[in-house]
């Protein structure tokens, strides 16, 4: 597993999952399964914003970019080439 | 046959089903159902369940996101003359316990999005007759009751074809309250109640078969399950999108879909005016013929953002209302949004609206008294509850604890909640007027303000929000509100957060904020 999907999937299971992964798979989608909702969506941005030098456009709060482990760190690796 | 002939909710669906049956009513995803492929697997469910002995006034629970499943299990449920019982698909395990006790439902519907926490409450001692989940992830053995896969139930033939005697007074809806504060309390809504109310919102926002509405709120959500009845009465069609976390990919879609409708909660249009592409999108949006706002009180800050952002010909409708007047009490026509600003409007049809003092007895216009709702929309009471329900409903109508008043030309407004109304030294403070105060700051996407329990103030006012940007701090918020606001109103802290905590509506979470700032003083 990257260091970068390790850092997300931390992060994720810290704040949403209280610690507890449970079976979370990587492309398991936050929203369908429950994992996170809209407030929290807003952490995983802001985190990310503070993370890793990019900012978010309003038009890249979109799935594809932010809606699974797998989809955050294709849209960071992608962000950051 | 009228739309006024309708005189069971599922009738909608039924005539719909008769009069467009190729047409999409649905649209989820991959997903485009028409009404006649909805309205026999509506059929299907309820001879299925009656084969499981459900009959007139059992609870059937439903546990399910936004999803063609839900619709046909709603209309189903509904068909088998029992009683539809939506809870929130987000329920945690300890939540459960309690609704299935007071309930006693027959069968449960759930997605295996909630099949985790019903493995977690142990349904064993509750007598529920079947579970019926869509997808099932875990395994289930249980002697206590039958559980089936959605997917094979459906398609399964029932045999017993449902002749059950119900008419309009019929129980047809249990909806969970919010409970902002407090235990839930079940509101009691018969199909008369829901089909009155159904009838009149078509009526003032004028739909068609030719509207198609973008459904972001959930229909365990009377607003929600609003939309989904008025455009199957008139035989439109409705898009789900149950990612609106993801702002930019609902605007996105309503250009896509072309929807003529869209409905929301204040931090929906908060969230859409702040963190989506909707300004952008404004040329892509030309079918969308009206936004319609309700769940509590919006800022004029943002009435006034949306109305310079959505496109020219796009209507704004103003809405009031609550679960236990079926949805809708009262709604603005869209000419009067700056010269009746902050105002409701006027009751929809069929509903008179009051204001009414202490002594039951109307006020005049200008002062200040409770909102009073009456007509056939409102509910029945609260379920097992009957000193709950004397408090609030009598000869009078509902008394929805809100203040208000109205205007010489009969337009109405909210000015709070008679249970909001803080005591901050000797002075009584409506929390709304300071929110209002700082959100025309222009600084903040939402915010709320609280009391919290002070010896020497009796209430010490705290302010929770989202700041637009990453520059804008207390200060920058205090200074503001001190041009609009005399000293004793301005909050002694302003916190600045993410995002404020909500409840599945979108609605602002007061309790959850309240414990936030109780863990969070200074």
């Amino acid at each position: 597993m990257s260091e970068l999907k390790d850092k997300i999937r931390s992060f994720v299971v810290d704040n949403f999952l209280f610690g507890n992964d449970d079976g979370l798979t990587d492309g398991a989608s936050f929203l369908e399964e429950g994992i996170i909702d809209s407030t929290g969506i807003l952490e995983l941005v802001s985190y990310i914003e503070e993370e890793f030098p990019f900012s978010i456009e309003d038009e890249e709060l979109i799935p594809e970019n932010l809606d699974s482990i797998n989809n955050v760190v294709n849209y960071i690796e992608k962000k950051s080439s | 046959m009228n739309l006024n002939d309708q005189i069971l909710i599922h009738h909608f669906l039924e005539k719909s089903a008769r009069d467009f049956p190729e047409k999409v009513a649905l649209i989820h995803e991959d997903i485009r159902a028409t009404y006649a492929q909805i309205n026999s697997k509506a059929d299907q469910l309820a001879c299925l369940l009656g084969d499981l002995g459900v009959t007139k006034g059992d609870r059937v629970v439903l546990i399910l996101e936004n999803c063609l499943e839900y619709v046909v299990s709603y209309y189903g449920i509904l068909k088998a003359g029992a009683v539809a019982v939506p809870l929130s698909s987000d329920i945690k395990p300890e939540g459960i316990g309690f609704f299935l006790k007071e309930l006693e439902p027959k069968v449960i519907i759930a997605s295996n999005r909630s099949e985790r926490a019903l493995k977690a409450a142990d349904i064993t001692p509750y007598n529920i007759g079947a579970l019926i989940l869509r997808s099932p992830k875990f395994k289930w053995d249980s002697t206590a009751f039958s559980v089936f896969v959605w997917e094979d139930f459906i398609n399964e033939k029932g045999n017993f074809a449902p002749d059950i005697k119900i008419d309009e007074s019929s129980l047809a809806c249990i909806i969970y309250t919010s409970g902002s504060t407090g235990i839930p309390k079940g509101v009691m809504l018969s199909h008369k109640n829901i089909v009155s109310n159904t009838n009149s919102i078509c009526e003032y926002l004028r739909l068609t078969n030719k509207d198609i509405q973008m459904v972001v709120l959930p229909f365990f959500y009377v607003m929600g399950k609003s939309l989904l009845n008025t455009h199957f009465a008139v035989g439109g069609s409705v898009v789900i999108n149950n990612k609106f976390a993801f702002p930019a990919s609902v605007v996105k879609q309503m250009a896509v879909e072309q929807v003529t409708g869209f409905s929301g909660v204040p931090s929906t249009y908060a969230y859409l005016l702040h963190r989506s592409p909707l300004a952008d999108y404004r040329k892509s949006l030309d079918s969308l013929r009206y936004c319609s706002q309700a769940g509590g009180h919006m800022s004029f800050q943002i009435k006034d953002e949306l109305r310079k952002t959505l496109p020219a010909h796009t209507e704004i409708y103003i809405m009031y209302g609550a679960t236990e007047a079926s949805a809708r009490l009262t709604y603005l026509e869209p000419e009067h949004l700056y010269d009746r600003k902050d105002s409701i409007g006027k009751a929809i049809p069929g509903v008179t609206v009051r204001i009414m003092g202490a002594d039951n007895k109307e006020v005049s216009p200008g002062r200040i008294g409770e909102v009073v709702g009456a007509g056939a929309n409102i509910m029945q009471g609260y379920w097992k509850d009957k000193q709950a329900t004397e408090r609030v409903l009598d000869k009078y109508g509902y008394h929805t604890g809100d203040l208000g008043y109205q205007d010489k030309e009969g337009f109405l407004y909210v000015v709070g909640r008679k249970d909001n109304l803080l005591k901050v030294g000797g002075h009584r403070i409506n929390p709304q007027e300071i929110e209002d105060a700082i959100m025309e700051s222009g600084l903040v996407i939402e915010t709320v303000v609280l009391g919290l329990p002070d010896e020497l103030l009796g209430d010490k006012l705290v302010a929770i929000a989202t700041p637009k940007d990453g520059d804008v701090n207390e200060s920058h918020i205090l200074s503001k509100c001190a041009q609009k606001l005399p000293r004793y109103k301005l909050p002694g802290r302003v916190i600045l957060v993410k995002g404020l905590p909500k409840i599945n509506s979108g609605k602002i979470n007061r309790s959850k904020c309240l414990e936030f700032i109780t863990g969070n003083k200074d």
